[in-house]
C-alpha cells in the first residue's frame, strides 16, 4: 500500500483505541496502551460522517470507522467497479488510485480517505470511448471472466501514468500485486506493453 | 471384475455426419477468426454487474456461522442474543441439536442484518455448544492402524479392481521394471468471485442472482429445496467471476440466503468470504499411487500394476483415470477412496485427468530412463492407434519441433552453476461434446437481432461465440446481434461443465439462426421474384446465390417484416458438434539448486478442439489452462493441520497462486478440425502441464520429485538424497 501514516485525518492512536478488527490495525497493534491516553477524542465506534471524492464526485456518507474504502464504495454507494476477492491485500482486485498512486481499497479505511482523490476503473472511459489501457485489454484479450480486470487496469494505469514506456520486467513488477485465476497474464502484459497514448499523471 | 476400457470418456461420434440443412460454412467470415470478446468493453469499464455486485433496494447482508471443528456433534444452538442484535432481521439454525458437522467450515447457523458489520457482530453472539469428536485430517492419519473410524462405513472405501490382459505374462515379458509412487495434492478452485447469491422474493416468487455455471440446474435445485414450483424461480447470472467446476447449484449458502430473505421480507446478499470459499466450496481431490510397471527391451510397455488412493474429503470420492493414454496391454489397478474431515471435493477443470496424467507421465519418463531411450520416442511407440480424437502421433512431433526438443540433454543438466535447465512433455485427452440446448432468435424490423439462450459465460467467451455464430449465419456484422444469456427465463441449456458448453450451445445457435434466416428469406423472396431456396445471406445482404446484385440490403429485408419481429425457436441438432480431443504439451524449467526454486520458462501446447469458433478466445482458454497447470505443479496446496484439522492457508497469500512474474512464455498451436464440428476446450489444456513441468524438473536436476507441488523444500531434499545415494534418479 502506497499510503503513509500522515494520510490519516485522525490520530492513529485515538483511532486504534476504537478499532479492533480492521486489517490496517492488525499490523500496528503493538502500539502501547498508555500512549492512547492522550490526543484528540476517539472517533466511533458508531457511524461517522465521511466525505469522499470518488471519480471526481464528492460523496458524503455515514459509516462506522472500521468500514474499508472498498466496502464503503461497493456496499454503501453502489460503486461496484472494483471487486472484493481476498479482502486482505493479497490479490489486487480492489485496486484504486489514491492521489495517483495504486492502493488496495480493501486495506484502507474510508475515514482515512477524506481529502484524497480516489479513482476507480469507472472513471477512465469517455462515454463509449475506452481509455487506451482498456482498449488494449480488449484488443489483446487481456481478460476472461473479468473479475480481476478492473484491478489490473488500475495497476496498469498507475504504471503508465508514471512510466509510459515500461520494459516487460517493469510491467510485470507493477502488476505483481494482482492475481488472475483465469490465467490472462500473458495477454494482460501484452496489452500493457502495447498501450499507446497514456498521459503522465 | 470389469474389463474397463482405458479411454472411457470418448463418446461417439468423434466425427459426425455433417448437418443436412445448416452445416458449418466452408468459407466462414467470422467463425474461426480472431474475434474480440463481446463483453470486453463492459468488463474493462467496471460496468458489468456480477452477482457479487447486485445491491437491491433495502437489501440485507447474510452471514453464515460455520463449524470451527472438523468433526463435532451439535449439542445446542442459542440464537436469542443474535436475534436481538442491532440491524438483525433474520436468524436461523442450519443444523439442529444432535446433527453432526463433518468438516471445518460446515454451515451451522445464519443471519441477515442491515450492514455487513452488523451481521459480523451478530454472528459472534450465536452460541453453539459442540461435542467435539475425533477427526481425521489427512490420508496418512486415516490409514494408520487404530485410527478412529469417523465415517459410518469406515474411513476407506475400496473401489472395483480394473483389469485387462495377463499381468503375470506382462511382467515376464519385461526387460526392466520400475516400482515407484506418485502423489498430487488437494487444490481448491479459488474462483475470484466467491460462491453465493442475492435472493429476493416477490410473494412466492424468487429471483436469485447466483454466481453459477448452471442457471437452469440452479433453478431446479432452488425449487426442490424450497418446495416451490420451478416456474416461480428465476436465476440470473449475467456475468460471473469463474467457477472451474465448483458452481453447479445454489449450494447450502444459496438455500440459506433464500430462507433468510423470506424470513426478513427483504432481499439478502450472501457471498462467501475467501476463507469459507476455501473450506466449503469444493476442491480437487488428492491422489497417490504405488505402481509397478514393466517394459520390454525394445521399449514396449508390457505390464502395469497399481494401487491408488486419494481423498475427496468428508464422504466424497477421489477417482481418476489410470493408466492414462499409453497402452499397457496387461494391467491391474485398485483404487481406494479415503475419507477425511475436510470439505468435500467437487468437479474441478478436467476432473481426475491431471492426476491420471501426472502419475502416468512421470512413470513414462522413469521407464524411458531405464531403457536409456528418448522419452518422446518412447511415448510415441506406446500410443494407441491414431483416430480423430487421438492425434498424439501427429502432435508430438509438431510440438517437439516448435519447442526445440532436440536440444534436450539427458537427465541432469551438466552445465556448471546453480541454475539447471530441463525439458519435459506430456499428453492429454478429453471427451467434451454436449447437446440439449435450446435457443430463441428474434429478427427485428430495424435489422437488429436478439439471440437468447439460457446458457452462461464463466469467463470463457460463451456470449461471444453466440454472437459470432448468429452473425455468421445471418451474414451480418456482429454489432447487429445482441446475445442474451445467463437467465433461467431463456430457453434451456445445460450446466457449463466438462467442456460441453461450446458443443452444446453452438449447434443450437447455428440451427436457430438458420431457421430465422429461412423465415426471412421466405418473406422477401416473393418481392424479389425468386424462389426462397435460391437466396443466401452474406456481407449484410440477402441475395440470389452467386449474384449479390440481385437482392436486398439486410436492413431493407428486415423492413419487410413491418411491425412484427420475426421469432424462431430452435435447438441442438446432430452433425454440428462432436466429442473427443487430444493434445500435447512441452515444458522447460529452470531450477536454482541453491534455493530450490523452480521456474517454468516456456510451455509449448499443441491442442485440438474440433471446429474453432473464435481463435482469439480459444487461445486464451489454452493459456489459462496452462497457467492453472503451472499453479498445480509448483504452488497450490490446501494444507490441513494434522492435529487440529484446520486449514492453515485459507487465503490468497499462503495458498499460493502464480502472479505475473511466475508465468512462462506460452506458445499455442490450435489444430483446427472443421470437419468434426465444435468440441470444447475448457478442460484439455490444463491436464498435462503439471506432468510436463515435473518431468522437466527431473530432467534439470537429475533427481525426481514424485509429488506436486514441487516446492523448494522438496527440491533441496531430493538433491540431498541424491548426494547421499550417489546416483542419479
Ligand atoms: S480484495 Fe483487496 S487485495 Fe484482494
Ligand atoms: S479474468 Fe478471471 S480472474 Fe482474471
Amino acid at each position: 500500500m502506497a499510503l503513509h501514516d500522515d494520510a490519516l485525518n485522525v490520530s492513529r492512536r485515538a483511532f486504534l483505541k476504537t478499532v479492533s478488527a480492521s486489517s490496517v490495525a492488525a499490523g500496528v497493534i503493538g502500539v502501547g496502551e498508555s500512549e492512547a491516553q492522550t490526543g484528540p477524542a476517539p472517533i466511533g465506534p458508531g457511524e461517522v460522517s465521511v466525505q469522499l471524492s470518488i471519480d471526481g464526485q464528492a460523496r458524503t456518507l455515514k459509516v462506522e470507522p472500521r468500514v474499508t474504502l472498498l466496502d464503503a464504495m461497493r456496499e454503501r454507494l453502489n460503486l461496484t467497479a472494483q471487486k472484493r476477492v481476498c479482502d486482505r491485500g493479497s490479490c489486487g482486485a480492489c485496486t484504486v488510485l489514491v492521489d495517483g498512486k495504486s492502493a488496495y481499497a480493501c486495506s484502507i479505511l474510508a475515514i482515512q480517505m477524506q481529502g484524497k482523490s480516489i479513482r476507480t476503473v469507472a472513471s477512465l472511459a469517455q462515454g463509449t470511448v475506452l481509455h487506451p489501457v482498456q482498449q488494449a485489454f480488449c484488443d489483446h484479450d487481456g481478460l476472461m471472466c473479468g473479475f480481476c480486470t478492473p484491478g489490473f487496469v488500475m495497476s496498469a494505469v498507475a504504471l503508465l501514468e508514471s512510466n509510459p514506456s515500461p520494459t516487460p520486467a517493469q510491467a510485470r513488477a507493477a502488476l505483481d500485486g494482482n492475481i488472475c485465476r483465469c490465467g490472462t497474464y500473458p495477454r494482460v502484459l501484452e496489452a500493457v506493453l502495447n498501450t499507446k497514448g497514456v498521459r503522465r499523471g | 471384475m470389469a474389463d474397463t476400457p482405458q479411454v472411457p470418456e470418448v463418446n461417439a461420434p468423434s466425427r459426425p455426419q455433417p448437418h443436412e440443412k445448416y452445416p458449418w460454412p466452408a468459407e466462414p467470415t467470422l467463425v474461426g477468426k480472431r474475434i474480440q470478446r463481446v463483453d470486453g468493453p463492459i468488463k474493462v469499464t467496471g460496468q458489468a454487474k456480477y452477482s457479487y455486485d447486485i445491491n437491491r433496494p433495502g437489501g440485507l447482508h447474510g452471514r453464515i456461522l460455520r463449524s470451527p471443528h472438523p468433526h463435532a456433534r451439535i449439542v445446542a444452538i442459542d440464537l436469542s442474543a443474535a436475534s436481538k442484535a442491532p440491524g438483525v432481521k433474520a436468524v436461523m439454525a442450519v443444523l439442529q441439536p444432535g446433527a453432526k458437522v463433518m468438516f471445518q467450515g460446515e454451515e451451522v447457523a445464519a443471519l441477515a442484518a442491515a450492514t455487513e458489520e452488523q451481521a459480523d457482530d451478530a454472528l459472534r453472539l450465536i452460541k453453539v455448544q459442540y461435542e467435539v469428536l475425533p477427526h481425521i485430517a489427512t490420508e496418512a492419519l486415516a490409514l494408520r492402524e487404530g485410527a478412529p473410524q469417523v465415517f459410518k462405513d469406515g474411513n476407506i472405501k475400496a473401489g472395483d479392481t480394473e483389469e485387462a490382459g495377463d499381468l503375470e505374462a506382462g511382467f515376464k515379458a519385461a526387460a526392466h521394471t520400475v516400482l515407484a509412487g506418485y502423489a498430487t495434492q488437494v487444490q481448491t478452485h479459488v474462483s475470484l468471485e466467491t460462491h453465493g447469491c442475492v435472493c429476493e422474493w416477490d410473494g412466492d416468487k424468487l429471483t436469485s442472482w447466483v454466481s453459477t455455471q448452471a442457471v437452469h440446474g440452479t433453478r431446479e435445485q432452488f425449487a426442490k429445496a424450497l418446495d416451490i414450483p420451478q416456474a416461480n424461480v428465476r436465476v440470473i447470472t449475467e456475468y460471473m467471476g469463474g467457477g472451474f467446476g465448483s458452481k453447479f447449484g445454489p449450494d447450502a449458502q444459496g438455500i440459506i440466503c433464500a430462507k433468510l430473505a423470506k424470513q426478513a421480507g427483504a432481499a439478502v446478499k450472501l457471498l462467501l468470504d475467501r476463507k469459507d470459499e476455501h473450506l466449503a466450496s469444493g476442491n480437487r481431490p488428492s491422489s497417490a499411487s504405488k505402481i509397478k510397471a514393466g517394459v520390454s527391451a525394445d521399449g514396449m510397455l508390457t505390464a502395469f500394476d497399481a494401487e491408488t488412493w486419494g481423498t475427496g474429503g468428508a464422504g466424497a470420492g477421489s477417482g481418476f483415470p489410470l493408466p492414462y493414454i499409453y497402452v499397457f496391454p496387461n494391467r491391474r489397478r485398485k483404487h481406494r477412496d479415503i475419507f477425511t474431515n475436510a470439505g468435500p471435493q467437487r468437479a474441478m477443470r478436467a476432473p481426475g485427468h491431471p492426476q491420471g496424467c501426472f502419475h502416468t507421465e512421470m512413470l513414462m519418463d522413469e521407464l524411458a530412463d531405464k531403457l536409456r531411450m528418448d522419452p518422446l520416442a518412447f511415448r510415441i511407440k506406446n500410443l494407441p492407434p491414431e483416430a480423430p480424437n487421438a492425434m498424439w502421433r501427429k502432435y508430438f512431433p509438431i510440438a517437439a519441433e516448435r519447442f526445440g526438443w532436440s536440444k534436450r540433454h539427458v537427465t541432469g543438466d551438466p552445465t556448471p552453476g546453480p541454475i539447471k535447465r530441463g525439458m519435459g512433455c506430456a499428453a492429454n485427452r478429453w471427451g467434451g461434446g454436449g447437446q440439449g440446448t435450446k435457443a430463441h432468435c428474434e429478427i427485428n424490423p430495424d435489422g437488429s437481432v436478439v439471440m437468447r439462450c439460457g446458457t452462461q459465460d464463466l469467463g470463457v467467451g460463451t456470449k461471444t461465440i453466440v454472437a459470432i455464430i448468429t452473425a455468421e449465419t445471418l451474414g451480418i456484422p456482429m454489432e447487429l446481434v445482441r446475445a442474451e444469456i445467463g437467465d433461467s427465463n431463456y430457453p434451456f441449456s445445460g450446466g457449463s461443465g466438462g467442456s460441453t458448453t461450446a458443443p452444446g450451445v453452438s449447434p443450437a445457435i447455428r440451427v436457430t439462426s438458420g431457421m430465422a434466416l429461412d423465415a426471412l428469406k421466405a418473406k422477401v423472396a416473393p418481392g424479389l421474384g425468386v424462389d426462397a431456396a435460391t437466396l443466401v445471406a452474406s456481407n449484410g445482404r440477402i441475395h440470389v446465390k452467386g449474384d449479390p446484385s440481385k437482392g436486398l440490403a439486410w436492413r431493407d429485408a428486415c423492413k419487410q417484416l413491418g411491425m412484427e419481429p420475426l421469432a424462431v425457436d430452435g435447438q441442438w441438432e446432430r452433425g454440428l458438434s462432436a466429442s473427443g480431443t487430444s493434445g500435447v504439451q512441452f515444458a522447460e524449467v529452470e531450477v536454482d539448486i541453491e534455493t530450490g526454486v523452480s521456474k517454468v520458462t516456456r510451455v509449448t501446447c499443441v491442442q485440438d478442439c474440433g471446429l474453432i469458433v473464435d481463435q482469439l478466445t480459444a487461445e486464451s482458454q489454452c493459456i489459462g489452462g496452462i497457467i492453472g497447470g503451472v499453479n498445480y505443479a509448483l504452488f497450490e496446496d490446501r494444507i490441513l493441520d494434522r492435529v487440529t484439522g484446520h486449514m492453515v492457508n485459507p487465503n490468497m497469500e499462503w495458498y499460493r497462486i502464480a502472479g505475473p512474474s511466475d508465468i512462462p512464455t506460452i506458445d499455442i498451436t490450435l489444430m483446427n478440425q472443421p470437419e468434426r464440428g465444435v468440441i470444447g476446450i475448457g478442460e484439455p489444456p490444463t491436464i498435462s502441464t503439471a506432468a510436463a513441468v515435473a518431468n522437466a524438473v527431473a530432467n534439470a536436476i537429475g533427481a525426481r520429485i514424485r509429488s506436486i507441488p514441487i516446492t523448494p523444500e522438496k527440491v533441496i531434499t531430493a538433491l540431498a538424497e541424491r548426494e547421499k545415494t550417489g546416483g542419479t534418479l
